[in-house]
């Protein structure tokens, strides 16, 4: 995989691009025309309302749900398939009963038969990080929601992903829980300088990890506007409550507000 | 009240001795029936001077039972021995079926509706039949332990192969799995709480099935005592034999509970166990 790496990255960046991407399903247009680019090594929010195909966005970027008109590329490759590099965190965390959270984590390795020991040090320190370290050998069903949604991070970054992708991971916990993982997910993606883009509904999520946030239509859902985020790493919760921070959130609003889908 | 450190002490001795206790009230209500039903049973057996022949009172099954112990315990090898053959041949090739069937809608149309016909067919009926087909003795009776059994296994095991969260697949697929390691790393672990369901109907059915196959095919087994201790009017006997069959039947099932719980301990079911 370091070869894959060394080799994308000598000849060109690893970029994630789309280019007049949408996707229907028969009758039912569910996102596009979307063009945006995101540059690699970077953090990306894309924040938007409910059924406007952000998820499914995110599985064609993902290559798990092919578009049906316009191209997506990663590394200058159109994707047309599962792409093998990407690490994924769901909104549920689809860990599995029967597996210790250390196992859990090695599950991706095991599919790709990378499993050595050098892996299993890597899971453990990326439980370490995530300060699930002293649970290791615990059942999922032993762990709190964000305790368990920590291990499907940590699993997700286990193969050292090329891109990391977020789909609404935090929105089935509870608040206090998902200020804390907005903090973990940033250090863990800072530590390993991995590409990122993050789902969310909400605004402010949306504008802590990003570098920038693009914002997205109903249904078909499009970019509305692309907002770069100035301010730098790494970022303490209390940055929500700066001027600057709650401009840009209310700027964000604003478009929701004009489109219908936030009153108020 | 007292001194807190002095609960502390006494509190685990005092938990197993509360826990012994509820224990014992759970048992109490089963063997208070027992008594009760086995006390009514003699009463009226001597009270109506009931013969043997047509109503034997317990103290004389238990006497009977006691008298011919080696010899039950002799024949309940042979009728043990077929229903574990049986029943592991329907074991395999129920989980193999069953796995063909959720991986192959062709195969599923073909083969379901001949395996629902099987099920909806009465067993005893057919049992002369394997007489006819595979003659008199172990084979017969082990392939009529094949076809009582395998129908749960088989339904069980395409509904916890077909019930994989669809959500976990296309995680697998984000991840590269092959089909096989879906199969193995996801799919066959999430299936065997659903598995086990039907591997404890199908082993608890198996030495019904052996005994039945006796009743047509052996001169071995609990099968065979039966119908002879009936041909001969001995009835303690049949009821010595019954009470053996029903022993068997539950201590399978329970070995079979073992079995679950140490295979699946991580599962929902099997959690109050580990935790309480």
């Amino acid at each position: 995989m370091s070869a894959t790496r060394s080799i994308a990255g000598a000849n060109q960046r690893r970029d994630i691009v789309l280019d007049g991407v949408s996707k229907r399903y028969g009758t039912l247009h569910a996102y596009g025309p979307i063009s945006f680019t995101v540059e690699d090594g970077t953090s990306v929010s894309i924040v938007g309302p409910s059924g406007c195909g952000k998820s499914t966005l995110l599985r064609t970027i993902a290559g798990l749900e092919p578009s049906t008109d316009g191209v997506a590329r990663f590394a200058g490759q159109p994707i047309t398939k599962p792409l093998e590099n990407v690490g994924i965190v769901f909104q549920r965390d689809l860990l599995l009963d029967w597996r210790n959270a250390l196992d859990n984590v090695l599950l991706p390795a095991e599919f790709r038969g990378t499993c050595d020991d050098a892996t299993k040090e890597r899971a453990a320190r990326l439980l370490d990080q995530l300060g699930v370290g002293g649970f290791k050998q615990a059942y999922p069903w032993q762990l709190s929601g964000g305790m368990r949604q920590r291990v499907a991070i940590a699993r997700s970054m286990v193969c050292h992903p090329a891109m990391l992708l977020l789909d609404e991971p935090f929105s089935a916990l509870d608040a206090l829980t998902r200020d804390q993982m907005n903090v973990l997910v940033q250090d863990v993606r800072q530590n390993e300088n991995v590409t990122t883009i993050l789902i969310t509904h909400s605004i402010a999520e949306a504008v802590f990890l990003g570098d920038r946030v693009l914002v997205m239509s109903g249904r078909p859902g499009q970019i509305l506007d692309d907002i770069a985020i100035p301010f730098p790493r790494p970022r303490r919760l209390s940055l929500r409550e700066e001027p600057e921070f709650t401009e840009i959130v209310r700027r964000i609003r604003i478009h929701f507000e004009r489109t219908g889908i936030l009153v108020g | 009240m007292t001194n807190p450190s002095t609960i502390t002490a006494n509190a685990p001795a005092g938990e197993r001795l509360r826990k012994a206790a509820v224990y014992g009230q759970s048992l109490l209500p089963p063997i208070l029936s027992a008594v009760v039903v086995l006390g009514l049973w003699e009463a009226a057996v001597r009270t109506y001077s009931i013969p043997a022949y047509l109503l034997p009172a317990p103290s004389l099954v238990f006497e009977v039972l006691i008298d011919k112990f080696p010899m039950l315990m002799r024949q309940l090898g042979f009728t043990a021995m077929a229903s574990a053959i049986g029943f592991f041949i329907a074991l395999i090739s129920g989980i193999a079926i069953g796995a063909a069937i959720s991986a192959w809608h062709v195969f599923d149309r073909a083969i379901y509706p001949w395996l629902v016909i099987s099920h909806a067919i009465p067993k005893v009926v057919i049992a002369p039949l394997f007489l006819v087909w595979f003659g008199f003795g172990m084979t017969s009776e082990v392939l009529f332990v094949v076809v009582f059994t395998f129908f749960p296994i088989i339904v069980n095991t395409v509904a916890g192969l077909k019930g994989a969260d669809p959500e976990m697949l296309q995680m697998a697929r984000s991840m590269s799995a092959t089909p096989l390691k879906v199969l193995w790393k996801i799919k066959i672990p999430g299936a065997l709480p659903t598995i086990f369901a039907g591997i404890k109907i199908s082993a608890t059915m198996a030495p019904v099935g052996a005994v039945i196959g006796e009743f047509v095919a052996s001169n071995v087994g609990l099968g065979h005592v039966l119908i002879q201790a009936v041909g001969s009017l001995e009835t303690p006997l049949a009821f010595a034999a019954v009470v053996v069959i029903s022993i068997f039947g539950i201590i399978v099932w329970y070995a079979a509970e073992a079995l679950e719980r140490v295979s699946i301990p991580w599962h929902a079911s099997q959690r109050i166990s580990t935790t309480g």
